[in-house]
Order: structure tokens, then sequence, then C-alpha cells
């Protein structure tokens, strides 16, 4: 069971980071307009 | 790069041009190269679909000059930057209307930017409280399920470390607003539902870090991070929600108020005549206005005489005759005649400019409204405190060492959770009800005020009537304008009717509309319609037949014109002894009186507030069995009459649409706009009708009762809860776990409740 004091300081670190993964996409305005970005897919002539 | 894109401008597009009228969609950057770049957000039309927005976009990357262009379907906007050097912003309009759709400068650009940034900061607080939240409940899990000695001590206190550590972004960040409101609301010395709930964050937060870093001290061994989390994104998610119910007001009104700048035709000194924006026009200048539209600004006529509608200005519901020299109000339409203003007053001078001023005026001396749920916050407030002082004294005389431990606990499990949830959640649930149905609030609490309204001030004149004017009666008329008989050839009013329909006159409309399109009795030849005065036109033996006013109709008549109290429409031949009169009368909208038979069986105290000319306002009321009537009523005195009724002491309700109505739609406890009345009416009405239905006010006004009803529900579960666990919190019988799971239970069951206002 000692592996837990490792696992837990990293779950809190993760989360840490998984935060801020979601803050720069939502300041980088990725959730503004969720049904433009979820139709763009069907859209002909564009790359990617 | 070719000049072609920046050749001149079709007519009625020149005006984007013009800086002053760009200056609130766009926004001008300094490029690294040195040159300015623009970036323009326009309002889109005529969108069906997804794929729309890829046509669009397409479109306006085929402008040399157009840097970027970004559409939104579901906004049905677009964000475009071009640069100034190569194109102009009527060569970017072109090409999106060249695809196949509309689009007009977006002048709430700012307001929107606003609105995002706002929305964005709340989904970001909200996205850090739930997601620390649900890990700070992995670490207290352990805790809850270990039994006895199964768990290490330094493990529990890992534990504990971690989830302190990640309450820090929760207190510090998400739950900055509450910190805030309660600091603002002790610096204005009034009691607001913030206090308690920031009390409770903090000493929840000050008495579980207590615990982790000494768990032999004052405050106990327990733990509290779990409940503070997930108490700050119930909050939080609340919040968010009522935020975006504010917001799609917001826009769908917004989407309405876009148009192509307002333009006026002026006359430059020699004869030419020049498209300006409307901010460009001066007193002095000569300015033509054609057929149907409205005045720029107030002036006097100068060439021409016609018929005026200022009903949305005065209230006043038929069209006033105007000749030269006579006055003219901006705003008003030209309904009769092209003709030639000279301008007097523009901007802020105008009657319109006065009225707006009145009504900003009116907007700062509304009274108050108090919110009941924080009514409830002070008394809430001083009950829990005194109860944790009471709490802390008697155990200091039972057990010194665990006084503090107790008090701490029954300031953590009053935590107005459930409280402060019970109203935002009814008021969201009712107002996405209302928004379904067509009423769009703009002021969430404007609910609580229909529900408590005891007087309800309703106008005439576009309000109860419909805008256009209905045929009621026909009569035959002899040379000398008397009355010869009730009985009319009803071959002659059909030929009339199909006459009617070649004008787009609104009396001929209303003529032309009250009959269905039968096949053309009359076969009209040379068909004439001059303007101001009326029809003519020749039947199948060649005969003269007019329609109009009185002196078109008898040109040779040495009768003055007959004086009628209702508008009327006079129809005969050439050289004929008798003559047909068409009598017209406004239209009450379908509903109207249903609705205000409904509101008064409610209790509510009805008075018809109009600007129109006394009797015709009496004649209506009598229809509708209103017995309190205001009529011709200027802005000033309709205000001054619903101050008094509030100095009386009865919350006021008022339903309007017109301009002239906007300052006491400001002054009014709550006021409800129709949707086709004038911008600023809408503007800062609480409530817009968009459905046009007066029996939305009866609707809204029983879903505001009922709100009350469900909001009384839920203050009183959350109170009885909170109260419920208060003995069980001073005997110290209350573990964390079930402080926590109690205060989750009670906060779904009153958003479950309110819920049940969804269904309308």
């Amino acid at each position: 069971m000692d592996i837990l004091y490792l696992l837990i300081p990293l779950s809190a670190v993760l989360v840490l980071g998984l935060i801020g993964l979601f803050g720069w996409a939502l300041h980088r305005g990725q959730f503004d307009d969720l049904q433009r970005e979820g139709e763009r897919i069907l859209d002909e002539g564009e790359a990617g | 790069m070719t000049l072609t894109a920046v050749a001149a401008a079709p007519d009625d597009l020149a005006v984007l041009d013009d800086p002053i009228e760009q200056q609130g969609s766009t926004r001008w950057e300094t490029a690294p190269g040195g040159h300015r770049i623009a970036e323009t957000s326009l309002v889109l039309g005529g969108m069906h679909c997804a794929a729309c927005a890829g046509i669009i976009e397409a479109a306006l990357a085929g402008v040399p000059g157009v840097e970027r262009a970004e559409v939104s379907a579901a906004g049905q906007r677009a964000q475009v930057r071009w640069d100034p050097a190569l194109t102009r912003l009527s060569a970017v309009v072109e090409a999106i209307r060249g695809a196949g759709y509309e689009a007009v400068p977006d002048g709430a650009a700012p307001a929107r930017e606003l609105r995002q940034g706002e929305r964005r900061t709340a989904l970001w607080r909200l996205f850090v409280a739930s997601f620390c939240a649900m890990q700070i409940m992995m670490f207290a899990t352990p805790g809850y399920v270990a039994r006895g000695d199964e768990m290490a001590a330094d493990l529990r206190q890992l534990l504990n470390w971690g989830s302190w550590l990640l309450s820090m972004p929760v207190l510090l960040f998400s739950a900055g607003p509450f910190f805030q409101g309660a600091w603002r609301s002790l610096r204005q010395r009034r009691m607001g539902m913030d206090v308690p709930v920031a009390l409770g964050i903090a000493v929840s937060f000050v008495a579980s870090s207590g615990a982790t870093f000494d768990p032999a001290g004052v405050f106990g061994h327990e733990v509290y991070f779990d409940s503070l989390a997930m108490f700050v994104s119930f909050l939080l998610g609340a919040r968010f929600l009522e935020m975006l119910a504010r917001h799609r007001a917001a826009e769908s009104l917004e989407s309405a108020l876009a148009a192509l700048p307002e333009t006026a035709q002026r006359l430059v000194a020699d004869g030419v005549v020049e498209t300006v924006s409307l901010q460009r026009l001066r007193p002095g200048d000569r300015v033509l206005v054609p057929l149907g539209a409205s005045f720029p600004a107030d002036g006097r006529l100068e060439l021409g005489a016609t018929q005026v509608d200022e009903s949305l200005l005065t209230g006043e519901s038929l069209p006033v005759a105007r000749q030269v020299g006579d006055e003219v109000v901006g705003g008003s339409v030209n309904l009769g005649a092209p003709v030639r203003v000279r301008v007097e007053r523009v901007g802020a001078d105008t009657r319109h400019g006065a009225i707006v001023s009145l009504m900003r005026e009116a907007l700062t001396q509304r009274p108050a409204l108090v919110r009941r749920a924080d009514a409830w916050a002070g008394p809430f407030l001083w009950v829990v405190l005194l109860l944790a002082a009471v709490a802390g004294a008697v155990w200091s005389w039972i057990d010194p060492s665990r006084a503090i431990g107790v008090a701490v606990a029954v300031l953590i499990v009053t935590c107005p959770c459930a409280l402060s949830l019970a109203v935002p959640s009814a008021m969201v649930a009712a107002a996405g009800a209302l928004a379904r149905r067509g009423v769009m609030l703009q002021r969430l609490d404007a609910l609580e005020a229909l529900a408590g309204m005891r007087r309800l001030f309703i106008d005439k004149t576009g309000t109860l009537t419909e805008d256009q004017a209905s045929w009621v009666g026909t009569r035959l008329i002899d040379a000398a304008g008397r009355s010869a008989a009730d009985v009319v050839p009803p071959n002659q009013v059909a030929a009339a009717i199909a006459l009617a329909r070649s004008s787009s006159h609104p009396l001929a409309r209303a003529l032309a509309d009250a009959a269905p399109a039968t096949a053309a009795t009359v076969d009209w030849r040379q068909v004439h319609e001059v303007a101001g005065q009326g029809l003519e036109a020749r039947d199948g033996q060649g005969r003269l037949w007019r329609l109009g006013s009185w002196s078109w109709v008898r040109p040779a008549s040495t009768w003055p014109a007959p004086v009628t109290e209702l508008p009327c429409v006079w129809f005969g031949a050439e050289g004929s002894e008798l003559i047909l009169r068409f009598d017209f009368d406004e239209r009450l909208r379908a509903d109207a009186a249903e609705a205000v038979a409904a509101l008064t069986d409610d209790g509510v105290a009805m008075t018809l507030l109009s600007g129109d000319q006394p009797q015709r306002a009496e004649r209506l009321a009598a229809r509708l069995g209103i017995t309190d009537v205001r009529a011709g009523a200027t802005p000033q005195s309709k205000l001054a009459a619903v101050a008094e009724a509030q100095a009386a002491g009865q919350p006021v309700g008022m339903v309007g649409d017109g301009v002239n109505d906007a300052p006491v739609l400001a002054q009014a406890d709550v006021s409800l706009a129709m949707g086709r009345g004038a911008m600023v009416a809408r503007l800062h009405a609480d409530a817009v009708i968009v459905s046009n239905r007066l029996g939305d006010v009866v609707l809204a006004r029983r879903l505001a009762l009922r709100m009350g009803q469900v909001m009384r529900q839920n203050l009183a579960w959350a109170a009885a809860y909170n109260l419920a666990c208060v003995p069980l919190a001073l005997a110290g019988w209350l573990p964390p776990w079930a402080a926590g799971l109690g205060m989750a239970c009670s906060s779904l069951l009153v958003v479950a409740n309110s819920l049940r206002l969804a269904r309308v």
C-alpha cells in the first residue's frame, strides 16, 4: 500500500494539470459556439 | 490589387462606409506593417442550416482585402477582418448578399463581447469548482468507508492535505463572487443572501484547515472540504443557468434591433439628393421624406401635404393631417404623400430624444425591488449566529475543549445551500417556461413583482388594439354630406373593395383585407393614384369613379367636408348624386377582452392609460369593461399617474408598446412591452411579449404566482432542514458525511421542486 503515498499527491497534481488544460481551451474560445464546431466536420472543402 | 473592389457601392449600402456608422460594429487595429485593419461584426439573415455558414465564409474569402472571416451558425453572426486600403464594408456586405443572404452591421457587438467574457468567466469558475469537488470527494470517500483503525493515521492525514490543496482554487477563485457580494452588502449596510453563504464557506474552510493541520486542536479532527466544494459548485451552477437565461433574452432582443443604419435623403444646394446617415443631419437641412418612410427628425413641412401616423409617439390612434408649415415629429410615419421637410431639431433635442431622457430619469427613480431571498437572509443569519453562540456557551460549561468545535459544526450544517438555491432555481425554471411561450424576460426579478402587482396600467393604441384600423360600416350619403340611407348597394361596395386592392394606403388596405379576394366584380381600367387624395379609375362603360377623401370624390362640391368622428373614405362616380361612405375604427386584439376579464377576475385593478382622444379611449374601455380611464395623456402625465399609484402603496404593472410609454415602462414596478412596439420601449421593459398575445400577460402573472408558491415551499423546506440539523449538531451527533449528504439531498429536492414550473 506504500504506492498510495505517491499516487495521492500525483492525483492532486493531475487534477490541477487538467484544470489548466481546460482553462487554456476555454480562454481560446473553444466553448463559445459548440454547435458550429460540431457541424464543421460535415462541411465540404475544409481541410482537417 | 485591382480597384474594382473599391468601386462605388449601391445606394442603400453606401451609408455603411460612413465612419460615423461604423463606430458601433467595427474595431480598428494597426497591423505590424503599419497599415490599419478593421474587424467588423455583422448580423446575418436568411441562414437556415449549418452549411450556410460555410457558404458565407467561402463568399467572404473571395472578396479581395478580406483577411479572415468567421461565421457562427448558432449566433447568426459573422466576424470579418478586412483591409480598408483594399476594400470597403459595403463590398463585404454585398458579397454576402451575392451569396443569397442578408447582412447588417451589429451595433450591439460591444455588449455581446462583454457577455462572452462574462460567460467564459462563469464557466471557468464552475468548472474549477466542480472538478475540484469531484476529486475532493474521491479523497473523502476512504474516510467514510473505513471502519475503526482500518486506515493508517498518516494516510488519513495525506488525504486531508490533498483535499486542502484542491480546496484552495475553489475558495480563492470559484467562491470569489460570493465573498465580493457579501463585502458589497456589508459596506452598503444591507443584508443579502451572499453574507450567510460567504460566512458558511469561510467557517467550513477555517475549521477544516484547523482539523487538517492540528487534529488535536480546538476545531476537532472532522474535515468538511467535500461539503464546501460541492456547495460552491451547486451555487455556481445555479448562477450559470441564471446568467444563460438573461443572455438569451438579451440576444433575442438584439437580433430584433439589428437593421441597416437609418438614412435620410438630404437636398443639396443645387437640387441634388444625397443619402446620408441620420447622424449627419443638422438643423436647417432640407430632406425629402418618401411615402411610407419615417421622418428623420423634428421639422416643418415645406412642400406638400400629407397624413402622418404618430401612434408610437403620442398614442393618437388615427393618422393626422399635416399641411405646409405644420410641425412633424421625428419617428412618425409619412402615410399620405412624399413631402419636403426643413429639419429644426435633431438627435437629443427632438421629441423622441426628450421622451428617451424622461425614461432614463424614471429608471433611476424606480422603487427598488426587494428580493425574497434577501429578505430572508438577515433574520436567518442572526438566528444562526445566535444558535452557534448559545451552543458554544453551553458547551464551554459542559466541556470547554469541545465548545468551538460544536459552534463551528452548527455554522456549517446551517450553511444555506438549499436556501440560496430556492429562489434562483424557481426563477430560471419559470423564465424558461415563459420564453417557450414567447415572453422574453429581461430581468428575472420581474416575476416576483408581477406576482405582487395590484394595478395594471395598459396602453390602448398598439397594445389593446392592433396596428391597423378595420372597416366597421358603410353609408349612402347625399350631395350635402347627409346620410341618405342605411341600405347600400352591395355591388358598389364590392367595386370599391376591388379598387382599394390597388393601393397601399392603410385605409385602402383595411378595406381590401375585410373582404375575401373574390373574383373582381368590376374590371377597372386606367387605375391611377394621387398621393394624399385617393384613387381614380374607369369602369367597363368608361365612367370615372373615385375613392378617397371628400374633396377628391366631390371636387366640385360647395359643401365643406362633413365632420366625422371616425376616419372615413368616400367612393362615388363622377356626377352621381349619391356616394358611399366607408367608416373605419380601431380593431381590438383578438384576445384583449378575454385577457382583461381574466386579469380583473384575478383581482388586478385595470387602468386604461392612453394618449388618444378621450371619447375614443372611453368607448374602447366601455367595450372591455375597464372603468378607470386616463385619456389624452402625455408621457409626463402618464408617468405622474403611475407614480401616484405607487405613492399610494400599490405595486404597479404597465403594458405598452410606444415610445410615449417608455418612461412609464421604466417607472413601473414591472413592465411588459409588446413585441411589435417601439425599440426604446422593448429595450427597457422587464419582459417583451414577442408573441403579441395579451393572453400571455395573464399567463405570465399566473405563472409568477405559482412561482411564488414554489419559492415559499423551497424556502420553508430549506429552513426546516437547517433547523432539524441544528439540534443534532448541538448534541455533537452530526458527522460530516451526514451533513454533506443532507445538504446535497435538500439542494436536489429544491431544484426538482422548481423544475415543476418548467411545465406550463
